[in-house]
């Protein structure tokens, strides 16, 4: 039996060792929000946190992380109550298909996680191993600067500031 | 029927509105029952005449039940395009109602409503909005309609003194003893159910729009960002197992033997199996995990039989079309004044070979399929594109016929054009059927991406005629390369023509008798766009000759526009290099100037160049510049590119900033309408920078991310998305970002070092 954390919640799983925690995450635990698209660790669409730390879960073995705190994108917030990071997404529009978002949104948290106030280059290292073939690039980045931005202003005015920017109002006179 | 692309133009639908309509009560509620228009062409496989509406195919409704609550039911899928949004917010304009209060789920195709109808329920061709821009309104008029005769009737009033707001129908009449009072629309829709359909179904006036061409939300945003959308790939069902399944390398292999010894008694393998259908050939493993079959896989041995594949590569597939094109220029596609007049007095010819590389889909989530098998009927989840075709390749592929077939669909994580072809549907159905219990298909990513259905490949010859003063005088353009429909009739009209297994023959024949080009419109996969030049010249021909591959292909997001777009904006390109066309105008005014029969080309071009301050790039950069028509859609875009020869070959060529302006008639979402230029232009820049399957002894040469590199969020370059006003007919925004970035790119960079690019993806020379 392998003993697992996951959103605080304590499981006891009989799972073959080499199982990768993503499987066991989606179909042991049915928690369905964490997707497999590339099995290799080149995608992210699988990231969850490791105590704390985002974490490619289609290649990373139960037993290599048995005992310890998993959390996954259920564990951050639910539509009553969407987390900080997940309330930009959603004033941003930024998913399309969405199949890559639970990844991103999980890697963006981990990163505003340690620094709050990211740069655009900061945003492009923590966030290149999340592949989005939708191209929701750059509202990505914008919704994570409105996270960090968040503190001193209202999420309104945030979205209206970083929508702005972005000018998916403005309709153009021939 | 041809390539989704031609459909919008293809798809005339003026029915009355009544054969459209139909209202009838449901528990206390009251449901309308609407059809939305479908393929035309392709109505009863192709074979009779398009716009057939004297059938009754009711396969969306929108109803309002006691409780109040709406209930829309969507005919197309959700794969990032925003339809969800798009029609929810049609409805909700007639309706008087938020967008949020309408709950949207997702049509079956339910056997019955095929009875009566073969009817594709495709979603492609950026179709949506504009096949359902008037029934779908239509249909919440005539519902608020209804709901308003019914408080009318309830208090003695008039019609005219009711109006509908938020769910509610408000008495207005003056001096009336309830004036001022509402009724909910739950309260009045028992009441409203027992009304026929209005025969005049006034729509608001432009003007009146509340939420056309202004609302911004997106409705799926939420369960997208909390993991709790549901995918076909998180389909859940009692007692479900879990399989895998290998297929040979060359797609046309027979299964002679396989060995499954080392498999059979690993822990959770339940069952391995051949499956021998036309459509779905292989070894399945059934296992109680994912892992437990997928791990059970790589200890599988298969016999494979002969390929006609076996000797096809990159050079030899070319070599074909040359060989192809050089018998006959095949079939002409667009002949104006004396092209070969032209080239053969003129002063000047200028010549470019292309060639095109084959893509992948290469969509997030791979393909799967989830499927039940009892003794009265065949139950499918899919992430598809194409529900009734899905039932068809399930009915191909299993014991059941289609009207014993029923096919769920869910939120799709990524569909451009892949999951029009149903070959996991068909597999998950033949597993199934054997299983005779609930299985659920999951594809690794290296079969996702090595059993594509790709983007064909092509060859390209193009000449112009150039006089002494630099005026164009003859444009010409001869093109090989295998058309995409004859990869998916098979599952389009299937009971006259079954898939074949065997190499290209006979589907070739069966796309012959299904009268590609006769009775169905001519397979514009490879041509599209190239046929449709805007420019303004004197002498312009197109031919087309097919010569198939035998790789399998598909519709890929903009289908033949993914290629032309490059080829044609960069041969104007050329053109415009030259010493005595770029001594009187930059490339941006000869386009202009060449555009002179198109205002909304020349309108978005121009705002394009304002925009993007065409002429003084970025710090670092060059400028390059393009416009391409497609789905009715006119794009132009500007590439602000910077160049690093002494990069690594991934990092040499940054795009640093892109312009896009977009006229695509009236906008219902203009924040989708942004998502899908800003996706469009970063799909096409993967493409553009990295996208290329190549095939060697016949079999697709990439398998994931590593070798088939997508995109990521440090490569994409900032997007500045412009939308024309207009109140035209609506057009199609899901593909028409794809086309023009290539070539903007490419511009940019001949720009700067004066190369001249005649393939993809993009290599410093």
């Amino acid at each position: 039996m392998i003993q697992l954390t996951v959103n605080g919640v304590e499981h006891s799983l009989d799972v073959e060792a080499d199982t990768p925690l993503l499987w066991v995450v989606r179909d042991y635990l049915n928690l369905k929000g964490s997707k497999f698209g590339c099995g290799a660790g080149l995608c992210g669409a699988c990231t969850m946190h490791l105590n704390g730390e985002p974490i490619r879960t289609c290649i990373t073995p139960i037993s290599t992380v048995a005992g310890q705190a998993i959390t996954t994108i259920e564990g951050l917030g639910d539509q009553a109550s969407l987390s900080s990071v997940q309330q930009a997404w959603v004033k941003h529009n930024v998913p399309q298909c969405g199949y890559c978002q639970s990844g991103q949104i999980m890697s963006a948290t981990a990163l505003l996680a340690k620094n709050t106030k990211p740069s655009d280059s900061d945003i492009d290292s923590a966030m290149s191993g999340n592949i989005c073939r939708c191209g929701t690039y750059p509202r990505i980045k914008a919704a994570i600067h409105a996270v960090a931005n968040n503190n001193a202003t209202s999420s309104d005015d945030l979205f209206t500031n970083i929508m702005a920017t972005a000018k998916p109002h403005e309709m153009e006179a021939k | 029927m041809t390539s989704l692309s031609n459909m919008p133009e293809k798809n005339t639908l003026n029915p009355s509105r009544r054969t459209f309509l139909k209202a009838s009560a449901m528990g206390g509620g009251l449901m309308m029952t609407i059809a939305l228009p479908g393929c035309a062409t392709l109505k009863n496989g192709g074979l009779t005449q398009a716009g057939d509406t004297e059938q009754w195919d009711a396969n969306a409704w929108l109803r309002i039940d006691s409780d109040n609550s709406i209930h829309f039911v969507l005919d197309r899928v959700e794969m990032g395009q925003n339809t969800y949004t798009g029609m929810a917010t049609l409805v909700a304009e007639e309706l008087e109602v938020d967008p949020e209060t309408i709950n949207v789920s997702f049509a079956a195709a339910d056997s019955a409503y095929r009875n009566t109808v073969y009817g594709l329920q495709i979603t492609g061709g950026s179709t949506s909005i504009v096949s359902s821009w008037q029934i779908v309104r239509e249909a919440g008029a005539a519902t608020r309609m209804m709901l308003i005769k019914a408080a009318a009737d309830t208090w003695g009033i008039a019609a005219s003194d009711c109006i509908a707001n938020s769910g509610m129908v408000i008495n207005q009449a003056a001096g009336h003893v309830q004036s001022g009072q509402q009724i909910s629309f739950g309260d009045l829709a028992v009441i409203a159910a027992t009304y026929s359909v209005p025969s005049d179904i006034p729509l608001k006036d432009k003007a009146d729009f509340k939420l056309i061409g202004k609302y911004n939300k997106r409705l799926d945003a939420a369960k997208k960002s909390t993991g709790t959308a549901g995918y076909g790939i998180d389909t859940e069902l009692p007692g479900m197992k879990y399989a895998v399944f290998t297929r040979a390398p060359r797609w046309d292999s027979e299964l002679i033997s396989f060995d499954a010894s080392k498999i059979e008694n690993l822990p959770g393998i339940e069952q391995v199996f051949a499956v021998n259908k036309p459509s779905a050939i292989g070894v399945a493993i059934v296992a109680k995990s994912y892992w437990q079959a997928k791990k059970a896989q790589t200890l599988l041995t298969v016999e494979w039989g002969d390929s006609e594949l076996t000797n096809v590569d990159n050079a030899s597939i070319f070599a074909q079309y040359e060989k192809d094109l050089a018998e006959d220029s095949g079939k002409n596609v667009r002949s104006e004044g004396d092209t070969q007049a032209a080239l053969a007095n003129a002063a000047q010819t200028v010549t470019t070979e292309y060639k095109m590389p084959f893509l992948a889909h290469a969509t997030l989530e791979p393909q799967n399929c989830t499927a039940w098998a009892k003794e009265d009927g065949l139950e499918i989840w899919a992430p598809t594109q194409s529900p009734d075709m899905a039932q068809v390749a399930a009915a191909k592929a299993s014991r059941y016929s289609l009207s014993d077939i029923k096919v769920n669909t869910t939120f799709i994580g990524g569909g451009f054009g892949r999951r029009i072809n149903q070959d996991f549907v068909a597999e998950a159905a033949a597993i199934a059927d054997h299983a005779q219990q609930p299985i659920k298909l999951i594809w690794s990513r290296e079969e996702d991406t090595q059993r594509d259905w790709y983007r064909p490949s092509s060859l390209h010859k193009l000449s112009a005629a150039v006089d002494d003063a630099g005026k164009i005088t003859a444009w010409n353009h001869q093109m090989a390369g295998s058309g995409v429909f004859d990869y998916f009739v098979g599952d389009a009209a299937p009971a006259q023509y079954p898939f074949m297994p065997k190499f290209m023959f006979g589907m070739l024949e069966s796309a012959g008798k299904l009268g590609e080009g006769i009775i169905a419109p001519a397979d514009g996969s490879i041509f599209e766009g190239a046929n449709e030049i805007p420019y303004d010249f004197a002498n312009i021909n197109v031919d087309y000759k097919k010569s198939d591959s035998g790789i399998l292909v598909g519709n890929w997001r903009s289908v033949g526009h993914s290629h032309t777009g490059f080829i044609v904006e960069t041969f104007i390109e050329k053109l415009a290099q030259l010493p005595q066309v770029k001594v009187q105008q930059d490339s941006y005014q000869f386009r202009y100037d060449l555009l002179s029969r198109h205002p909304r080309a020349q309108a978005v071009l121009k705002k394009a160049a304002e925009k993007a301050n065409w002429g003084t790039p970025l710090p670092g950069c060059t400028q390059g510049i393009s416009i391409h028509k497609s789905f009715g859609t006119w794009v132009a875009q500007i590439a602000d590119v910077e160049i690093n020869p002494a990069a690594n070959a991934n990092n040499q060529i940054k795009v640093k900033r892109v312009v896009c302006v977009v006229d695509c008639g009236q906008v219902v979402n203009p924040d989708t309408v942004v998502a899908q230029m800003e996706g469009g232009i970063i799909f096409a820049l993967s493409a553009a920078l990295y996208g290329n399957v190549t095939i060697k002894d016949g079999i697709p040469q990439q398998t994931n991310f590593h070798d088939y590199p997508l995109l990521r969020i440090n490569q994409a370059p900032s997007i500045d998305v412009h939308i024309m006003n207009s109140t035209e007919q609506p057009t199609g925004v899901g593909e028409p970002g794809v086309p023009p970035l290539a070539a903007a790119v490419a511009n940019a960079i001949t720009a700067k070092t004066g190369q001249l690019f005649d393939s993809l993806p993009l290599t410093l020379g």
